[in-house]
């Protein structure tokens, strides 16, 4: 009860706060705007079409993780409202859990509203809507929960703007962690500490690449129960993406446990 | 001491110690502090500002951790989270979510505590009544005035009927009608059973409502009991006030008064012990004058409070302002190389 407490209260700010709206206007904007861009195009309208919607609902989900995660437990403390919260018989880890589950709720909200729009929007201009975008879609909201993870954990042990900076680079590295590793392997002869490095660094950052199929999801348009990639790899993204928010989230328990306000 | 079980608060020998790191600069805020607050009971903490009431509080309510000793809510380590069941808190100038009405925020903190729904709203209703907040149930917290939130930040605390209640200022920025409300909540708590526990700069308050007191210098407790025990009654100084005395006053008074004065057309003696006011009083009769008046003045909180605390000197004007009590403390004491 406390942490669905915290949860809801956490959701209830975030969807009175302007951020929320302005990102929301602008992922709405982008894919709108991509029937537009398809038309300049040469061919394949639907592909660019999807492809951009599909991005834009990546980006800003993003967006609202980071920019609305990362000042989440530093404003409680800021302000001081995380006096009255740990006072009552809460649980550091409630409140840590409460937090991360009220901004995934607040993102999966923001893309669940940029999805009808963009499915609408594919359905209005007879474009294919298929099973596959809902795979992408699916782990696009995974992706998103490893970066709120990561939002979490950085607003619990620093000040927003440094949150802000340390997870949008995690957000971007963990994009490259496949051409990381690649890289790793073609310096593992001549330069083996640059391979081990450049490995030891795949194995820390989020392997956010895992999430992207959005590119087999523009391709999937033959049939619309296509799949974008076989459901047992979607099963084994989806876990890899829990292990990893469950490990962040106890990171930042870790951190949070013994600080003194 | 008093038998545990009966003991609201205890705390053995805690310390507190901020920035403990290997090259910083630490503070002692804290030192060996044993306290011993009677279930029941209003128990009023004060300090010059800096002397460790707030940190005392953050360690009874599980926001800080002491770096020594040991804190216990009836019985219940002060870190285990079963001990804050039995506790409410209000924080010095509470602040609450800007975008929550009145309502939602009490419904909040009654989820937070383990209310159930009829239980919150019946109780968040009468709360809101009674702190003359019902217009306003409806407005957010961004549009509430300093003595609105702090009236709101105590209906929080006591909305779950904790039998301990923990107050840090409560008294801070309110008017003389709110100051008097806060009053008659911690007095009404203390008849329906419920301890206070509260931290002030406002001794009158303290005289008035208070059982038993602590007084913090310098993170060490240098007086703590009843307020009975502590005041004794013994007689400080006397006030004499005699006419028939001419402007010059009386020569033989000035070596035996610590003051006086003519106001032009009492003359005014003012001496530091009764045997010395029976004098003086002989003394004015001896030169023509009539007694009009003479006072004998106790020792009152505040004369208490500087005598415990030292705090006559510089730091005693800004103890119970604005301004930094640091300075009474030496260097030596507040500041240690690691």
């Amino acid at each position: 009860m406390i942490v669905a407490a915290i949860a809801l209260n956490t959701f209830r700010e975030a969807v009175r706060d302007k951020i929320l709206y302005v990102l929301l206007a602008f992922g709405t904007l982008m894919i709108l705007v991509s029937r537009a861009i398809g038309w300049v195009s040469f061919g394949g309208e639907d592909k660019i079409m999807t492809d951009i919607g599909l991005t834009a609902i990546w980006m800003f989900s993003g967006m609202v993780s980071i920019f609305v995660g990362t000042g989440l437990i530093y404003k409680e403390i800021d302000k001081r409202t995380i006096y009255t919260i740990l006072a009552k018989p809460a649980e550091r880890w409630h409140f840590l859990l409460g937090k991360y589950l009220g901004l995934a709720l607040t993102t999966l909200v923001n893309l669940l509203v940029l999805a009808a729009i963009f499915v609408g929007y594919l359905w209005l201009c007879r474009a294919p809507v298929t099973l596959a975008l809902g795979e992408a879609l699916w782990l696009t909201f995974v992706e998103m929960l490893v970066v709120t993870a990561v939002a979490i954990f950085f607003s619990s042990a620093s000040t927003p703007i440094l949150s802000a900076i340390f997870t949008t680079i995690v957000f971007f590295a963990g994009q490259l962690t496949k051409w990381v590793v690649d890289l790793g392997a073609v310096l593992k002869d001549s330069h083996p500490w640059a391979g081990k490095v450049l490995y030891a660094l795949y194995l820390v950052f989020p392997n956010l690449h895992n999430f992207n199929i959005r590119r087999e999801a523009v391709l999937a348009t033959q049939d619309r129960l296509q799949m974008a990639i076989p459901a047992n790899e979607l099963v084994a993204c989806t876990v890899y993406g829990l292990a990893y928010t469950a490990a962040l989230l106890l990171a930042a328990h870790l951190v949070f446990r013994r600080r003194n306000f | 001491m008093a038998n545990t079980s009966e003991l609201a608060i205890r705390t053995r020998n805690v310390g507190m110690i901020y920035n403990p790191g290997l090259f910083a600069r630490r503070k002692v805020a804290l030192r060996d502090l044993n306290l011993e607050v009677p279930r029941g009971s209003i128990f009023g903490y004060l300090g010059q500002n800096g002397a460790g009431k707030t940190t005392t509080i953050k360690i009874l309510a599980g926001l800080q951790f002491a770096t020594s000793g040991q804190a216990w809510i009836f019985g219940l380590d002060t870190r285990d989270s079963r001990a804050r069941r039995a506790l409410g808190f209000m924080p010095e100038n509470p602040y609450f979510y800007e975008y929550l009405t009145a309502e939602e925020m009490l419904d909040f903190y009654g989820k937070l505590s383990g209310m159930d729904r009829p239980t919150r709203r019946k109780c968040a209703g009468a709360l809101l009544s009674q702190f003359g907040l019902a217009h306003a149930r409806h407005v957010p917290m961004r549009e509430y005035s300093k003595g609105m939130r702090q009236r709101l930040g105590l209906a929080q605390a006591i909305m779950h009927k904790p039998p301990l209640v923990v107050l840090d200022e409560p008294m801070s920025g309110l008017d003389p009608l709110g100051r008097r409300d806060v009053r008659n909540v911690i007095l009404s708590l203390r008849d329906a059973g419920q301890t206070v526990f509260f931290s002030t700069h406002i001794l009158s308050d303290v005289e008035d409502i208070c059982d038993r007191v602590c007084v913090l210098n310098q993170g060490r407790a240098v007086a703590e009991g009843p307020i009975g025990s502590l005041l004794t009654g013994k007689v400080i100084e006397v006030a004499l006030s005699a006419s028939g005395i001419p402007a010059e006053g009386v020569p033989e008074l000035k070596p035996l008064a610590v003051r006086t004065w003519h106001d032009g057309v009492l003359y005014h003696v003012l001496v530091d012990s009764e045997a010395k006011a029976q004098t003086a009083k002989g003394l004015l009769e001896r030169a023509g004058g009539t007694l009009r008046s003479m006072q004998p003045h106790t020792e009152s909180m505040e004369e208490y409070f500087v005598r415990v605390t030292g705090a006559a000197g510089a730091g005693a004007g800004d103890s119970f302002g604005s301004g930094p009590a640091e300075t009474a403390q030496t260097p030596q004491e507040t500041e240690v190389r690691a």
